[in-house]
């Protein structure tokens, strides 16, 4: 008789209770994986521990290889667009800059100055406080 | 690790395997610098925002040349030609020898000056008769083309109008150059604020110069 771990349809769960979408579900598709560590490995006992010689590395565990966060992609694309289009701002701010400061507007020269720190600003904050990256 | 230290066969293809698998390791390392995320994107981006600040207050703070600018000991009056008949050109340089510039008698007899180097990508104007209604300044760079009583743009790519090289004629018929002016600045304006910096202001007193929104 085979070893229960190899007879996965026993292990199948027939409820659809995760609404998660099935591509961002945490765990494996076999759902033997799924298992409790207890149950897929009845010799270690809960004493066991990270002391147990038989316990070379502590695995991926269930939910490895899946997006934890999906929509951290999305997020990443956005603030790039947020970036990119605050940098076009600022091409288009040096131009007037540039163009009065020729025209003797000095004045105005430094308000385009003020709006590229400004712009920055906005930059960085989109670069440095993204949602933690794992 | 030479043969002498690993005589064995089976120790000699332990180290084979640890070296290919440094050599793996070190690819996939190399594979990975070679990509740009979307993340470094953002990161270089950030960064280039950053520089264009620095640009932005260079720029402000009046690192590039401009005409106009000239120290007022370098705008000493200087006599372009002794004479100059109508839909005659003369090119000339001021304020100092590297400032090309141009003098024009127009068909109505206006005398005007300009700078000709274009305010595009600075190349060489020249002066173009047979264009437009009374001739036009013309830069074969990119097409872009001034006309030539306030020098403003009238065709292609120039951002800014030519910056004009304020003239005088004197009873004699010689024709002097006697200032220099910012782009898109008046002559009066450009003398006014010319006449002031040259007197720091003591003999004349500031003078509130025409339109002088400008700063
Ligand atoms: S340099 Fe004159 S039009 Fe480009």
């Amino acid at each position: 008789m085979a070893h229960p771990a190899d007879r996965p349809e026993e292990f199948r769960s027939d409820s659809a209770l995760g609404a998660a979408a099935p591509w961002s579900a945490p765990g494996s598709v076999q759902p033997r994986l799924n298992r409790p560590v207890a149950d897929r490995y009845p010799q270690i006992r809960p004493t066991s521990g990270y002391g147990d010689s038989r316990i070379r590395r502590s695995g991926p565990g269930p939910g490895a290889g899946t997006d934890h966060d999906p929509e951290r992609s999305a997020m990443l694309t956005g603030r790039l667009v947020v970036v990119l289009s605050v940098v076009v701002g600022q091409l288009w701010a040096l131009g007037v800059g540039v163009d009065a400061w020729m025209q003797g507007h000095t004045s105005t020269a430094w308000w385009c100055t003020g709006f590229e720190g400004l712009s920055f600003l906005i930059a960085l904050a989109a670069w440095r406080f993204g949602p933690t990256d794992h | 690790m030479t043969d002498e230290q690993h005589p064995g066969d089976a120790d000699g293809s332990a180290v084979d395997e640890t070296a290919a698998e440094e050599r793996s390791r070190l690819q996939d390392r190399l594979s990975a610098d070679s990509l740009t995320s979307r993340r470094d994107y953002l990161r270089v981006m950030a960064t280039v925002s950053g520089g264009l600040v620095v640009g932005s207050v260079a720029v402000s703070a009046g690192v590039l040349p401009r005409h106009g600018d000239a120290a007022a000991a370098d705008v000493q009056p200087l006599k372009v030609v002794d004479r100059l008949r109508r839909g005659q050109a003369v090119t000339f340089a001021y304020p100092t020898e590297h400032d090309r510039a141009i003098a024009i008698r127009l068909q109505d007899g206006t005398l005007v000056g300009y700078s000709t180097v274009c305010t595009h990508l600075a190349c060489g104007v020249l002066w173009r008769e047979d264009r437009g209604a009374e001739g036009e300044l013309y830069c074969p760079c990119h097409e872009g083309a001034f006309e030539p009583r306030e020098g403003a743009v009238v065709q292609g790519p120039p951002p800014r109008g030519l910056p004009k090289v304020l003239l005088a004629e004197r009873t004699d018929g010689s024709v002097w150059a006697i200032g220099t002016a910012y782009s898109d600045e008046s002559r009066l304006h450009a003398a006014c604020r010319e006449l002031n910096a040259k007197d720091s202001g003591v003999r004349l007193g500031h003078v509130a110069c025409p339109n002088s929104a400008r700063s």
